[in-house]
């Protein structure tokens, strides 16, 4: 046996002074996982480890398979939910103090600017990282059997984002917070019957001022917040109890469970495994396909942690978050620009408010939360765009939206109804107008595709694809080719606000 | 409690159904009472009866904007009119009209900012997504002789307080 010079020992008696000891055991129970006995119950022996499996199947982490966009929504609301509770220190509710507020975080806080900029970027990001996410899930058909419900809740969870961005958007109390939140809640009273009631309850009055400033703010910084990490702990839980992420399915005599042929007999089994039959131990093939949370998922998420952060941090310091002048209920902002992410809704809303207030988000929650329980075959889960067929009709889908959706402008734009017949009912225009006649066109292509291909998965495929699309367009018309009265300009023409 | 049991036993069935129905309805109103906690029974808002100045102030042919009280002034040889300056489609405050001073109403442009709706001096919709057009309010003189708008009478767009 070789000896240890006297320095080694006192390096491995240095680290075993701070791994070992009592208080370091006391907290962690087995100290260091060096072996895989430590390394399975470490994820039973610590909270923050639990929600995930000993052993990860290798699919789930491909990164071309999942891109990271589940944690990176989740590592972003964390860091949302720290710089915001950090930023409440210093802000007050009242339609007196908040811009000041917001002023003084700008300029007389120290950091102030930066955790402010964090907290704006990170909500930018995670509007945008929340829906990538939901794009993968769709076109990897990761919606399916046993995952229809857990979509659902994702569904959820991206309302339940918009909702906060939208309800953050009120809080700095400029200009563009105040007609922001006029044009929105104003959009909330057009379902029938109950709107005027909806719109009340969010202003807590008629006109947007203390009331409803106080109303977002604990919408935003309460409930929201809570009901999202409620449904946030139903998801990660469901994916677990579903077996790890989807993945394409196993060979058929592999997976053929309750028979010998299923287990693999290099390992052992436990109760909880074969009560369900389906999480990752089970299902995978070989012990080859599986590897150790610890280290394998466990320092890939640490590793895009620290990439987020990085990323967050070299924004919020190179860009300051906008903040308008002081909301004047006098005078809106010409054009009155509602944030990136509605404005592809705003679009809409200038041809028809019923519509794109409306119609139209009705029936983009309503279809992608019914997608899962009409598209019922389990074809095509765990691959990207199922085959080679669904990603042409990918392909084609985004390809024949984009002249679809630009005829369909430039007609509203010269043959409107209310150009066409001056003073036309409002009926006419909340049937005729591009959102309407694209729900239709959208759901005839979709079933057209289902006829044509003899295939639900198909069918979805063109619609989520029209929708995608659809969405990106008037999101991009909205943002740069629409100026004072909401009028056609060219990007190049754009004076900027006002 | 097995199927088989509840068919032997149809009034513990019966009694097990209502217990849950008076469950269910003593939940009602718990929830309608935090519901209608929500929706406030007195708001400050400002004034739904608006005191202008006096009555010849306003020349024959002018029309004047109240940004602040959010309503427009129309003196016309008639007499006074009074609409709204919120536009119907989503509450964007309007431009101020446009158009020769006594020019007939028919003439008389405003657009919304927001998303493009025009009217035209009778507040009807000319162009845009605004549903309705702008509403008319009653206009009448106060003891001072000033003029005073009552927000809260819609009127015809054609009704004048004569003098």
């Amino acid at each position: 046996m070789v000896t240890e010079s006297p320095k080694e020992t006192g390096r491995r008696k240095a680290v075993s002074w701070i791994r070992d000891n009592r208080v370091v055991r006391s907290i962690f129970r087995r100290g260091y996982p060096d072996n895989d006995l430590d390394r399975a119950a470490v994820m039973f022996s610590n909270f923050f480890l639990h929600v995930l499996p000993a052993r990860t199947h290798v699919h789930s982490l491909k990164p071309t398979y999942t891109w990271g966009l589940g944690i990176i929504s989740l590592f972003l609301f964390v860091i949302l939910l720290g710089t915001g509770s950090l930023l409440m220190f210093f802000y007050v509710p009242s339609t007196e103090r908040a811009y000041s507020d917001m002023k003084d975080l700008q300029f007389v806080v120290s950091y102030g600017v930066v955790l402010r900029n964090l907290h704006r970027w990170a909500a930018h990001a995670m509007v945008a990282v929340v829906f990538l996410h939901m794009c993968r899930v769709f076109y990897t058909a990761s919606y399916k059997a046993p995952r229809e419900f857990n979509w659902v809740i994702g569904v959820l969870l991206w309302g339940a984002t918009l909702m906060m961005s939208f309800t953050g958007y009120l809080l700095p109390w400029d200009q563009l917070a105040y007609w922001a939140i006029t044009v929105g809640s104003s959009i909330a009273s057009y379902p029938p019957l109950v709107g005027e009631y909806i719109r009340t309850l969010m202003l807590g009055g008629d006109t947007v001022g203390q009331n409803a400033l106080i109303r977002f703010y604990v919408m935003h910084v309460i409930v929201l917040p809570g009901i999202m990490m409620i449904l946030m702990g139903v998801h990660f839980w469901r994916i677990r109890k579903d077996g790890g992420l989807s993945r394409p399915p196993a060979p058929p005599a592999e997976a053929a469970r309750g028979e010998a042929a299923a287990f693999s007999p290099h390992k052992t089994y436990m109760l909880v495994e074969l009560a369900e039959g389906k999480t990752p131990m089970v299902d995978a093939q070989a012990p080859e396909e599986e590897v150790m949370s610890w280290p394998h998922t466990v320092f890939r998420m640490l590793v895009v942690f620290v990439g987020v952060v990085a990323v967050l941090s070299a924004v919020a310091y190179f860009f300051d978050a906008p903040l308008e002048e002081l909301a004047n209920p006098d005078h809106p902002p010409n054009p009155a620009k509602a944030p990136w992410y509605f404005l592809g809704l705003q679009e809409i809303v200038s041809y028809s408010a019923l519509a794109g207030g409306v119609i139209v988000p009705a029936a983009a929650i309503i279809g992608l939360m019914t997608i899962p329980y009409v598209d019922r075959n389990p074809e095509g889960q765990g691959a990207w765009f199922t085959s080679a067929q669904g990603r042409r009709i990918t392909l084609w889908s985004v390809v024949a939206v984009i002249p679809v959706v630009l005829v369909l402008t430039w007609l509203n734009e010269h043959y409107a109804v209310r150009i066409l017949v001056p003073g036309a009912s409002q009926i006419w225009v909340d049937l005729l107008n591009p959102g309407t006649i694209l729900i239709a066109l959208f759901a005839a292509g979709s079933l057209y595709t289902w006829r044509r291909t003899g295939s639900s998965r198909m069918g979805a495929l063109a619609l989520y694809s029209y929708f995608l699309t659809s969405y990106l367009i008037y999101t991009l018309i909205g943002l740069y080719f629409r100026g004072a009265n909401w009028a056609w300009i060219w990007p190049w023409q754009a004076t900027g606000l006002h | 409690m097995s199927a088989s049991v509840d068919e032997q036993t149809p009034r513990r069935r019966m009694l097990l159904g209502l217990g849950w129905v008076s469950f269910l309805v003593s939940l009602l109103g718990p929830v309608l009472a935090n519901v209608r906690f929500l929706f406030p029974n007195v708001v400050y808002e400002g004034e739904s009866v608006l005191k202008l100045d006096s009555l010849e102030k306003y020349l024959v042919g002018s029309i004047t904007f109240f940004a602040d009280k959010k309503i427009v002034l129309f003196r016309e040889k008639d007499g006074f009119r009074a609409c709204t300056a919120v536009c119907p489609h989503l509450r964007c405050v309007i431009s101020p009209f446009v158009g020769a001073p006594g020019a007939s109403p028919d003439i008389l442009r405003a657009r919304c900012p927001c998303h493009g709706s025009t009217f035209d001096g009778r507040g009807q919709v000319l162009g845009g997504p605004a549903p309705r057009g702008l509403d008319f309010f009653r206009v009448t003189k106060s003891p001072d002789g000033r003029v005073v708008v009552d927000t809260r009478k819609v009127v015809a767009p054609s009704e004048h307080f004569k003098l």
